[in-house]
């Protein structure tokens, strides 16, 4: 107990105010006669209330030899520490400090919390939480003394604020006239400024700026802290991510890192990329069991999912159970709901992007995990100097869960199976050049008897090359090949039997230039082309005996070109606007048969007109125009700013489904000259404020979307192995608004947010429209239009080791037609279907809750372990998915469906070697 | 390939995850939506034609409104109307020949309202080629098998199934009421063997453009499943197939998803229904159904016990039947029997031959009757 540690000290400074108190000084009396310094100091804690603190080892030579009478402490340690370099403090609360040396002050320095006169300014030691450091942000150092010099060399060490280790690399500068210096390998930097105010930033390579409030009088040190590397995300806390929520110049961008994902509790124990997305404001799904999601009143295909570089059309697994992608590969995970950065296009509501990891540089590391359904591992490790890899996979291992229902239903031989596969690499040729190569796979296999086997696969490689021209200029070149298919094979008896297959690749290459061209100019250009390669359907008979007739979709090509300039422009130091545009340009290609119809006339096989073989290759219809990103924000103050963005988007490639969720089954279709792009623009709002030096963050946001030439269809449509598509279709226009908003919490032991979104989400058959028109053309919602969503996340750390997490999510039910009428037909009841959703189902609650246990940190166990038990619907609500009515045994009777009707419990056990 | 979808779907929704369907009730808007409904094929060939019109009902209400005292007719090219006769409420029909290469017109009057067909032209239906049965381990599978041709490529089945089954506690006598005795069941009452028949079936659908030269080879119609009491003697089914034209198909696919594919995870939205009949007197009055017109075929088979051998039988209806245990005295006939809810199952002697009494049986699982007839139907064969 009795050993002065550095800590304590430190609570000692920060708590007692009051100082060195006479007043009440104790009387001591006693003989002590060649005593250790130990004993004696336990002679006194027990007649006294003082208590001595000092290094019982170190005193072992102090021997104390007196008696006393009535006298002071202070007098007796003043006698027994005579002649030795020992000195002593005693503060107001009875401590006494016996230190070496010198006295120990514990009186804070009259200027601690104000201008600091010293010549040297360290704010390494004081900044030992986030909330100093924020405090040291703003904090103004004084620096030198005044000499009549106008200008003043500040010099100092740059190192990291976790490790210690200098920052190569780091770059200090001011703003005025933008003077600045680069860190060396040991961290020391150098900068001349004219003497007075300035605020200077320090910035790493690719990182966080910090900032420092300085009034320079004369030459002087300031030694920096900084936070060291935003590129290990999953190592570091939210708390990177403060600030830039005021002051990046985007609006609509929510972050989710892996870390915040594996706290909220998942369906299964799967950690969820896309469900945790559904906890953020603005993004919404129609069902529990479909992986889509709808983001601010867009439908769940206008979402570009990019996985490093590659588009991934089926992110699911199971149907949709949960996201296909292995949370021990993933870094973070982006949304861009509203500023969707200039390089990115081709859908209407969002981007999502989902950056992997390319392994630790250090040593060699595997990670892994066992869930109820499926098994992970990952190894990620230096190969040589220049080389990092990370190579992860995930499976399930049993069809213990089908096996179980075996016995409860008739569905025997029902197997389900799947996987998916990553592999990242990156190669440094020089500082100059980098090399990725990002690789993605995954599997699903499902078989529900012996008759019908259902499959889908995506398959994505790329490969990357970045090039630094020099400190302001850096080029991205990307190629790469997308593939996502899926099959049915249909066993029924040997004369059905036929394989039904549909399949989308895409080519493309990307080139993308950053380049700071002034300190106020930073452009972003570059040029990005997408060849499509559709499959929209065939069927074969299988085996011999099948008289199945072969038929097949016309195979559709397409090229997709855009260019694009952007320019992130600093008017003032509060004040940017990012002014960009892409001009996009889509080629719809053969061979294929294009077919017309008279103008005026809805498309029907009797208004036909013409029908035109084309060449390969040849140019079948162009579309192209122009898509705006524009974005403003202004800089309130030091903890708010306001934000306004614009932007239009185009979209070529459309899922045709009717289902109100995602099926894996559904099939794409590329624009031809009957289906136009679907286009949509986007005004936003927002106000951004943090309060309590960043500890909570505030935010609300605006939006109002108008969309044209969305798909939607007509009764009764055939929408598979349809050449005519066209002919089902019915183009619909669209129109969304609401507002999000997000109070989130990022530091202390309790953490999370709460978020609320406004949001409507409605259609209207176009009023060129001729073939049908869906609730006589009035504006109706959308089947995802839930008005109401309001969600919790709260974290409580108890410890280190041991903390807890809930969910609650509300929302209002989603919309459903219901019918109006029934009648008898075919010897049983029908229903009678009139305006389309003009109902809602009942409104969905649920609570998660979720218990994470780390193991603990010995070095020498063999590897690190966590636990994660949770419950999933800890209310056990039956929240419908949908209301039906259905005939049972010719009478019609409602139902309501839910997926996951009862408290679902799980357990995943997570281990790191 | 869809409503294979639709199934896997909902299974897996259903039962892997916990999931479950709870029967509800949503407030609906009462409405008074009373849109005429036509169901009906008219036969070329003198055989029988039906035409039902009814009325749609709010969906609360468990009545059926048939459309009385309409007039029904078929208009041919030279605008002559041939009508229909009203046979039951709301049934008409007409025996009549028309010529399969000519094009008609049905036309309604109902309720002060006319309406129009749109023109109808006859489909000749192929025959069946095969109606069959395969067994397997889940039970035995019914299935048709035919060739289309270029006219007649969508077909449509319906099917009557009959089946001889048999109660739990066979007897083979009743309680005379006015006798006030037990007398032997005469043998065209008996209450130990009924016909039982199917009262809702599905409606089955097949595009034969789908397979080589339009041919459907074992299209699955009906599945019985082990343990039904449909086998438990004989087994009868006779199948009407018509080939209908594409928008008659169209419309039936849709009533099919809308009542049947509903509701899962992947169900598609549902649809409206259209029909090829107008309203004349009102344009915006929507009508229900597709009527048509042409030659149907049909084919009927059996199937005895024998032949699926063995195939035990459970019938949840007669669980916990058996005979009681108390002997009812002679004196007490009238007392137990009368009231019908107890029936005379099993007659107990002394050891000598004299009769005591009956043991009784409940009704429930000791009369037929009450679950089928026992008037064999004309068409049977035994």
């Amino acid at each position: 107990m009795i050993r002065v540690s550095l800590a304590f000290l430190c609570l000692f400074l920060s708590f007692s105010q009051a100082l060195w108190a006479q007043e009440s000084e104790e009387k001591i009396t006693g003989l002590y006669p060649g005593l250790s310094f130990d004993r004696f100091a336990r002679q006194i804690e027990s007649s006294t209330s003082y208590t001595l603190f000092y290094d019982k080892a170190a005193m072992d030579t102090v021997q104390v030899n007196l008696s006393a009478k009535d006298n002071t402490l202070a007098q007796l340690l003043e006698t027994i520490l005579e002649g030795s370099k020992w000195k002593y403090t005693i503060d107001s609360k009875k401590r006494v400090f016996i230190t070496y040396g010198k006295i120990l002050n514990i009186e804070l320095s009259k200027n601690f919390f104000e201008a600091n006169a010293a010549v040297q300014s360290k704010d390494s030691i004081i900044r030992l939480s986030d909330l100093e450091r924020a405090f040291s942000r703003n904090k103004l150092y004084v620096i030198g003394n005044p000499t009549n010099k106008k200008t003043a060399t500040l010099s100092g060490k740059i190192t990291g604020l976790d490790t210690g280790a200098p920052v190569f690399g780091a770059v200090i500068f001011e703003r005025v006239d933008y003077t600045r210096g680069v860190a060396n390998e040991d961290g020391l930097y150098s900068i001349t400024l004219p003497v007075g105010r300035h605020t200077l930033f320090i910035q790493n390579l690719g990182g966080f700026v910090e900032q420092r409030q300085i009034s320079l009088q004369g030459d002087g040190i300031l030694d920096i802290a900084i936070e060291e590397n935003i590129i290990s995300l999953s190592e570091i806390t939210v708390s990177s991510e403060r600030m830039t929520n005021i002051a990046r110049p985007e609006m609509g961008v929510q972050k989710l890192n892996i870390k915040t994902m594996r706290k909220l509790p998942a369906v299964l124990g799967e950690v969820d990329v896309i469900r945790s997305l559904l906890t953020l404001p603005g993004v919404q799904t129609v069902g529990e069991a479909s992986v889509g999601f709808n983001v601010r009143g867009g439908a769940a295909d206008q979402n570009l999912i990019l996985y490093n570089h590659s588009t991934i059309y089926n992110p699911s697994h199971l149907f949709g159970l949960f996201s296909a992608f292995n949370p021990d590969m993933i870094e973070s995970v982006e949304l861009y709901k509203a500023g969707i950065p200039v390089q990115y296009g081709g859908r209407l509501s969002s981007v999502l992007d989902v950056k992997a990891k390319y392994g630790n540089p250090d040593k060699v590391n595997v990670t892994g995990g066992i869930g109820l359904l499926t098994g992970r591992l990952t190894v990620e490790g230096p190969i040589g100097e220049n080389t990092t890899f990370i190579l992860g996979g995930r499976s399930t291992y049993s069809d213990w869960l089908l096996d179980i229902l075996e016995e409860n239903t008739d569905f025997e031989n029902a197997r389900a199976a799947f996987y998916d596969l990553s592999f990242n690499l990156e190669h440094r040729i020089n500082p100059k050049n980098k090399i990725r190569i990002n690789s993605y796979t995954s599997n699903d296999n499902f078989r529900f008897d012996r008759d019908t086997t259902f499959r889908y696969e995506n398959r994505n490689l790329n490969v990357g090359w970045t090039h630094y021209f020099n400190e302001r200029m850096e080029a991205e070149l990307v190629l790469g090949r997308d593939h996502y298919r899926f099959g049915i094979e249909g066993r029924d008896n040997e004369a059905n039997a036929y394989d039904f297959g549909f399949q989308v690749e895409q080519d493309f290459a990307k080139v993308n230039f950053r380049y700071e061209m002034d300190p106020q100019h930073t452009l972003t250009f570059g040029a990005s082309t997408l060849r499509y390669a559709l499959q929209p359907g065939s069927i074969q008979p299988s085996g011999p005996l099948s008289i199945v007739n072969p038929d097949q979709v016309n195979p559709e090509q397409a090229l997709e070109t855009a260019f694009f300039l952007g320019d992130e422009f600093e008017v003032s130091d509060r004040f940017t606007i990012n002014v960009g545009g892409r001009y996009v340009l889509y080629n719809f290609l053969g061979p294929n048969t294009s077919r017309r119809y008279e103008p005026g006339a809805p498309l029907l096989p009797l208004t036909l007109t013409e029908e035109r073989s084309h060449e390969s290759g040849e140019i079948i219809n162009t579309y192209h125009g122009p898509e705006l990103r524009l974005s403003a924000r202004y800089i309130l103050n030091n903890i708010s700013s306001i934000k306004a963005g614009y932007n239009t988007n185009r979209q070529f490639i459309h899922l045709v489904t009717n289902n109100a969720a995602i099926a894996p089954t559904d099939v794409w279709k590329l624009s031809d000259p009957n289906i136009k792009p679907q286009w949509g623009d986007q005004v936003s709002l927002g106000y951004y404020r943090n309060l309590q030096v960043d500890k909570y963050e505030f935010s609300i946001e605006a939006y109002h979307r108008n969309m044209r030439n969305l798909i939607d269809f007509r009764s009764g449509a055939t929408l598979i192995l349809n050449n005519e598509v066209e002919q089902s279709i019915l183009r619909t226009d669209g129109r969304a608004y609401g507002a999000e908003v997000l109070f989130r919490k990022n530091v202390g032991k309790l953490n999370g947010w709460v978020s609320y979104t406004y949001s409507r989400s409605l259609l209207r058959t176009a009023e060129d429209e001729l073939a049908e028109k869906i609730n006589d053309g009035n504006w109706y919602p959308s089947n995802f239009d839930q008005p109401h969503n309001l969600g919790l996340i709260g974290n409580y750390e108890w410890s280190k080791r041991f903390s807890t997490s809930v969910n609650a999510n509300y929302s209002t039910g989603r919309p459903i037609t219901y019918p109006v009428a029934k009648f008898n037909y075919g010897g049983s009841e029908r229903v009678y279907f009139s305006d389309r959703n003009m109902y809602r189902i009942p409104d969905y609650f649920r609570i998660d809750a979720s218990i994470n246990i780390e193991g603990n940190h010995k070095v020498r166990k063999l590897a690190h372990s966590s636990w994660s038990v949770g419950v999933y619907n800890l209310l056990g609500r039956r929240n419908p998915y949908s209301v039906y009515f259905t005939p049972v045994n010719g009478t019609l009777q409602g139902f309501q469906l839910s997926i996951f009707a009862q408290p679902i419990p799980f357990i995943t056990y997570n281990f790191k070697i | 390939m869809t409503s294979y979808k639709n199934r896997l779907l909902l299974i897996l929704g259903l039962l892997l995850f916990a999931g479950c369907r709870d029967p509800f009730e949503p407030d609906l808007i009462e409405n008074n939506l009373s849109l005429l409904v036509v169901e009906g094929y008219i036969e070329i060939d003198g055989e029988e034609s039906r035409i039902s019109l009814s009325r749609s009902t709010s969906l609360k209400t468990n009545d059926t409104i048939p459309v009385v005292g309409a007039k029904v007719s078929v208009i041919n090219s030279s605008g002559e109307n041939i009508f229909f006769t009203e046979k039951e409420k709301g049934i008409y029909t007409l025996t009549e020949f028309f010529n399969a290469n000519a094009s008609y017109k049905l036309a309604i009057v109902a309720d002060g309202n006319s309406y129009i067909s749109d023109p109808l032209t006859p489909i000749i239906t192929p025959e069946i080629g095969e109606l069959d049965y395969i067994q397997d381990e889940a039970g035995v599978e019914i299935f048709v098998s035919t060739k289309g041709n270029n006219q007649a490529q969508y077909f449509l089945w319906s099917y009557e199934e009959s089946w001889i089954f048999q109660p739990a506690v066979l007897t083979g006598v009743y309680f005379d009421r006015e006798e006030g005795q037990i007398l032997p069941s005469p043998p065209n009452n008996r209450t130990d063997m009924c016909w039982g028949e199917n009262i809702f079936p599905q409606i089955i659908l097949q595009n034969a453009a789908r397979f080589a030269d339009n041919q459907i080879l074992q299209r699955e119609l009906i599945r019985i499943p082990l343990q039904s009491e449909k086998l438990q003697r004989r087994y009868s089914v006779e199948v009407k197939q018509r080939a209908i034209n594409q928008e008659t198909f169209d419309f039936w696919e849709i009533l099919r998803k809308n009542s049947d594919d509903i509701g899962g995870i992947f169900s598609p939205l549902p649809s409206l229904i259209r029909s090829n009949i107008q309203a004349v007197t009102n344009l915006d009055e929507n009508v229900i159904g597709y009527v048509s017109m042409g030659k149907s075929t049909s084919k009927r088979i059996y199937i005895s016990n024998i032949e699926v051998s063995p195939w035990s039988v459970t019938v949840p209806e007669y669980k916990s039947c058996g005979v009681l245990r108390d002997t009812i005295p002679i004196s007490q006939f009238a007392n137990n029997f009368s009231g019908g809810n107890i029936v005379p199952a099993l007659a107990v002697y002394t050891l000598r031959g004299e009769l005591i009494g009956y043991r009784g049986a409940e009704a429930r699982c000791a009369d037929c009757r009450l679950r089928g007839t026992n008037q064999k139907p004309e068409f049977w064969e035994d």
